[in-house]
């Protein structure tokens, strides 16, 4: 009698509880560039898969090249533990991967090879992008805070900021590249500027106005800094103009070139090959134009395919095009690879609205 | 807090030591007339006409005794755990909404005394806005059902409503609740009444630290050495950061009927809320670094005059709705001052007005028209941004400008029904609805309706209905900056139901009443937002969606034995909802695949179990898997949201004084201590407490005690 009531009550603990809420496995990769050290191979590619915001499903894909094989969520399997909420960008310095995931507040340093992480860097408001001045010192940019964090990137540490003249509610600094002693960064939302930065004193020492919220920029092969404007929105108080491609000269700060595109279009997502002689970026299509060029380029490099493209990288060393098509924004995306002429030579499925790239 | 809850306990010991003989002796004033839960079981007619209103309509009424079960409850718990429709909650105390049969939380009309309480703005309703104390009457009205109210229901309507107290003189009510993760709720309504008059005044105040701990499983914690290298790591047990609540509401009400046929109301609800926004628990950030908060004030206001004589009833109402929302996020600048990341700011004001009538010729036809209208005033602002020609390093910061829209926009819906029971068994009823929102009128709006007794033995009844709909664009759809479409088409749909229900029962013995239905939904235009690549999201009409599925339901109660009842309402779903639209291009594997957090499978139960003054209630719910993405991803290991089992208890005792009537409750939340995640990322409670103490001092009555 008791043991059919203790039978009795097991399986209704079972019909009641079954629930599977718990911790996850733990797993071990190798992607086998242990000996790649600080070169760029191009024979791995990290995919930052934004996830939605706010549901904490950010996730890191790895593809290898060569083998034409990926690995989802990788960051997930190997330490058991979730990315977090929007991963925004991904930089490896020394076999180090540094994460920025923007809406859980940390970078995560993750060894490039395993994909475990080393430490994490916490103190943000809202981190974008890292950029590394030296072994020592790494600037992160922010988006509702005005202020660019200084990391001590051996400690894991912040130990300071650099000021701006913005305000909480409108300041921002996005993507960053080094020239020299100085390093430049776009303000994207609802902004119009680059600022310039000099590394020996932490400090902002000029500006430059360009269009309606820059929101890529790149470092040419000449010396030659490139920002892609979004033109803002319609109805927007800030502004609503037509977007442009600027091109500044970083030695003398000075605006050499403007390209302006038609109003309503959306340019993004500025790209160069690993030459820094070719600027990529998307505008419905895929388009490419070299940095000598003297006027925008008339037919797209890849043409639209009825969906919205998300993100985009060239391969450094051979110069394939990888598009990311994050298709609803709501089911995992798929990256699209082709050759430098413009092939179609592989697709593969990888995590949520997959936005960002970084070649190992 | 342990210290309150054994000193609420030892009262609770001494109160029934002392009341013990009293409370079974004396059955004055307490439930029903005396000091015992147990509710009579009423007769089951078969030869009663049924409502005509009610020809073919599925409705799910809730009663008193669900609707009083628990002072802290929200709808949406009662919902939860007393109806098919799916509650999403996004954590204890946060926003919850509810959908019908796989449609969306806007596809859901919600009214309060008639009066429409959807956000203008979003479109949906929070129901964990809404005390459960408040309602005296709650109805669902399940897909084309909805139609007889308002248009817009893709998925159907949720009717809620106040009634006079029937107060027989003063009467006062207070009920202190405490809880688990210093939780307080106390409810206090005064009452007064007589023939002609009835006056009440609700108030609920509700606050909780809302700090509980939970494994967080989506985290981990390093351990380092001196050198920073990790030698261990463990998911940290954390505190459910920045979730700290304090709601109030205030509902006077005055009834007057004149005893010759008019009745006039007046309905006042004032509501102020102050709730963090839990952090996720990815989020890395510190609470205290942070100020994630939303605030609400809102007034709602309703006067009513009712005519009901011989072959007709004559209603008119209006209202005025005010509501100001307010959301900072803020960051610690580590000087004690804060700066202001987001500040959103929006006001809506909403003037109501409402005609119907129905008029009944011979027992044979009734015919109702009623035309509402809803007049929005809505102001909403988003973050300051800077004037362009003040961007530079030594302007600094100059004019400020405000994000948003303020709009006006006028809903009307018109509506026209003729019902007609041929026979006694037979009836038929046609709706037609008209709405226009701004200047765009919506097409007809039809709905037909058919039901027959198929049996008088078991009040065996079938009903069918079908009806095209229609829901407009919410403001922020059209207007939002950024992002805001105004080239939205209506959401539109067709629906088709048809089901079978019973009643039966002996009256003093049992009750048993039960019904199922199934249901076809086809809706297009399905309005989705989704990113742009300028980094904000906007809404297109891209779904096509074809939701069906079946609903079944059972209610009983069951006298034991004397002095013993057991009562038990049972729901269960079954709703696919699956996406028929085009696909976005030829990687899209979203096509035929149930939508996002639309589970396929849920049921809830609820058991009561009453023993003279003694009540013991069981409820349970069960979720299938929802899924988060609209490709159904089941191999993720970072994006499932796994079924969901919850189970509550609670067990009250009631005491009859000859100075007042007294109740205790303990309630047991999560009784299986649970780890789980309703929404990806947000944690939930595990098992936690609450108890209640409840006072109704008796006044001297006007006439004599019931």
């Amino acid at each position: 009698m008791g043991g059919r009531f203790l039978h009795t009550l097991a399986v209704s603990a079972l019909v009641v509880s079954c629930m599977g809420y718990g911790p996850m496995d733990e797993e071990r990769f190798d992607t086998g560039l242990s000996d790649a050290g600080s070169g760029v191979t191009g024979r791995g590619l990290f995919i930052l898969n934004e996830g939605h915001f706010m549901y904490g499903d950010a996730s890191l894909s790895y593809y290898d090249t060569e083998r034409r094989a990926v690995e989802n969520e990788v960051f997930a399997r190997a330490n058991a533990q979730k990315l977090g909420d929007v991963a925004q960008s991904m930089v490896i310095r020394d076999g180090i991967g540094w994460v920025v995931v923007n809406n859980s507040g940390v970078i995560f340093a993750i060894d490039a090879n395993t994909f475990r992480e080393v430490g994490r860097v916490k103190g943000f408001t809202s981190p974008r992008y890292i950029h590394f001045v030296s072994d020592e010192k790494a600037y992160v940019t922010q988006i509702w805070d005005p202020r660019i964090c200084i990391v001590d990137p051996s400690s894991f540490s912040v130990t300071g900021y650099i000021e701006t003249d913005m305000d909480y509610d409108s300041g921002s600094t996005e993507q960053m590249v080094g020239f020299g002693d100085y390093v430049f960064t776009n303000c994207w939302s609802y902004q119009n500027r680059i600022l310039k930065i000099d590394t020996r004193t932490d400090e902002v020492v000029d500006e430059l106005v360009v269009g309606i919220q820059p929101a890529s920029l790149v470092l040419d092969c000449n010396g030659k800094l490139w920002t892609v404007t979004d033109g803002g929105y319609e109805g927007s108080p800030y502004g609503y103009e037509a977007p442009s491609l600027w091109r500044i000269d970083a030695e003398t700060f000075k605006v050499e070139r403007r390209f302006d595109f038609r109003k309503g279009e959306h340019p993004s997502e500025l790209q160069l090959n690993g030459a820094g002689d070719t600027l990529y970026w998307i505008n419905d299509d895929i388009w490419r134009m070299e940095v000598s060029a003297d006027n925008l380029p008339v037919r797209p490099f890849i043409e639209y395919s009825g969906t919205l493209y998300y993100g985009l990288t060239v391969n450094p060393v051979n110069g394939d095009v990888y598009v990311a098509d994050a298709i609803d924004y709501d089911q995992n995306g798929t990256v699209l690879r082709y050759s430098p002429d413009g092939e179609l030579t592989d697709s593969f499925t990888v995590g949520i609205t997959p936005g960002a790239f970084c070649w190992r | 807090m342990k210290k309150t809850v054994a000193l609420l306990f030892s009262l609770c010991a001494a109160l029934v030591c002392a009341a013990q003989e009293d409370g079974v002796r004396d059955r004055g004033g307490w439930w029903n007339g005396n000091a015992s839960y147990i509710v009579p079981i009423p007769e089951v007619s078969v030869t009663g006409r049924r409502p005509m209103k009610d020809i073919g309509v599925q409705k799910t009424e809730l009663d008193s005794v669900v609707l009083r079960e628990n002072v802290a409850l929200s709808m949406a718990d009662i919902l939860t755990f007393n109806s098919s429709i799916f509650v999403k909650q996004y954590g204890r105390a946060t926003l919850s909404t509810v959908a019908f049969r796989g449609t969306s939380a806007s596809h859901t009309q919600v009214t309060w005394n008639g009066m429409k309480i959807n956000s203008p703005m979003l479109g949906m309703t929070d129901f964990s806005m809404i005390p459960s104390y408040f309602i005296d009457d709650a109805a669902l009205l399940h897909g084309t059902s909805s139609v007889n109210e308002t248009g817009g229901g893709l998925g159907g309507a949720v009717k809620l409503s106040t009634r006079p107290a029937d107060a027989d003189g003063f009467g006062l009510q207070f009920v202190q609740g405490a809880g688990s993760f210093m939780t307080f709720d106390e409810f206090l309504r005064l009452t007064y009444g007589d023939s002609h008059w009835q006056v009440s005044a609700r108030a609920v105040y509700s606050n909780s630290r809302n700090d509980f701990r939970y494994t967080n499983y989506n985290k981990k914690e390093n351990v380092y050495d001196d050198e920073h290298n990790i030698i261990a790591t463990y998911y940290p047990v954390e505190r459910n950061k920045n979730g700290a609540f304090r709601d109030l509401h205030i509902l006077p009400e005055v009834y007057y009927n004149t005893g010759r046929g008019d009745r006039f109301g007046l309905q006042a609800w004032y509501l102020d809320s102050k709730r963090g926004l839990p952090m996720l628990s990815v989020d890395h950030r510190e609470e205290s670094d942070y100020r994630n908060e939303q605030r609400e004030r809102t007034f709602r206001g309703i006067l009513s005059w009712k005519r009901i004589r011989g072959d007709y009833k004559l209603g008119v109402s209006g209202g005025y709705v005010h509501t100001a929302q307010a959301y900072d996020f803020e960051r610690s600048l580590g000087n004690g001052n804060m700066a202001t990341m987001i500040a959103s700011r929006s006001k809506v004001n909403t003037v109501y007005g409402r005609a119907d009538a129905e008029y009944v010729v011979r027992d044979k036809w009734l015919f109702t028209a009623d035309l509402s209208a809803h007049q929005h005033f809505v102001e909403s602002a988003d973050r300051n941004v800077l004037d362009l020609n003040s961007q530079s390093l030594a302007q600094g910061n100059g004019k400020r400008v405000v994000v948003g829209y303020m709009k006006a926009r006028i809903e009307l819906s018109a509506g026209v029904s003729a019902k007609w029971m041929p026979t006694e068994r037979l009836g038929f009823s046609a709706v037609i609805r008209e709405e226009m929102y701004g200047d765009k009128f919506s097409p007809v709006i039809p709905a037909f309706f058919a039901d027959y007794k198929l049996s008088k033995r078991g009040n065996v009844m079938l009903k069918a209905s079908v009806s095209r709909n229609y829901r407009f664009p919410s403001l922020n759809d059209l207007y939002f900056l950024p992002g805001g479409n105004p080239d939205l088409k209506p959401e539109h749909g067709f629906t088709y139901d048809a089901g079978i229900s019973f009643a039966t029962g002996r009256e003093g013995l049992f009750a048993l009443s039960g019904g199922a239905t199934w249901f076809d939904s086809y809706i297009d235009d399905w309005i989705v937002w989704l990113p742009t690549a300028k980094g904000f999201w906007t809404p297109k009409n891209i779904k096509s969606v074809h939701a069906y599925g079946v609903e079944l339901k059972l209610n009983t109660d069951i006298r034991l034995a004397r002095d013993w009842q057991l009562g038990g309402d049972a729901a269960f779903s079954w709703t696919p909802s699956i996406n028929n639209g085009d696909p976005a291009d030829w990687a899209d594997r979203a096509i035929g695949k149930q939508l996002v957090y639309v589970p396929l499978y849920s049921a809830s139960a609820t058991g009561r179990l009453t023993f003279r003054s003694w009540r013991l209630i069981y409820k349970w719910c069960w979720y299938s898997e929802r899924f988060t993405t609209s490709d159904n991803n089941m191999k993720s290991r970072i994006t499932r949201v796994l079924p969901y089992f919850m189970n509550d208890v609670s067990l009250e005792k009631a005491f009859s004084f000859s100075w007042s009537d007294l109740s205790i409750k303990a309630a047991v939340k999560n009784l299986l201590n649970e780890e789980y995640e309703s929404v990806l990322s947000r944690p939930m409670p595990r098992m936690n407490f609450e108890i209640f103490l409840e006072i109704k001092p008796k006044f001297k009555q006007r006439k004599t005690d019931r």
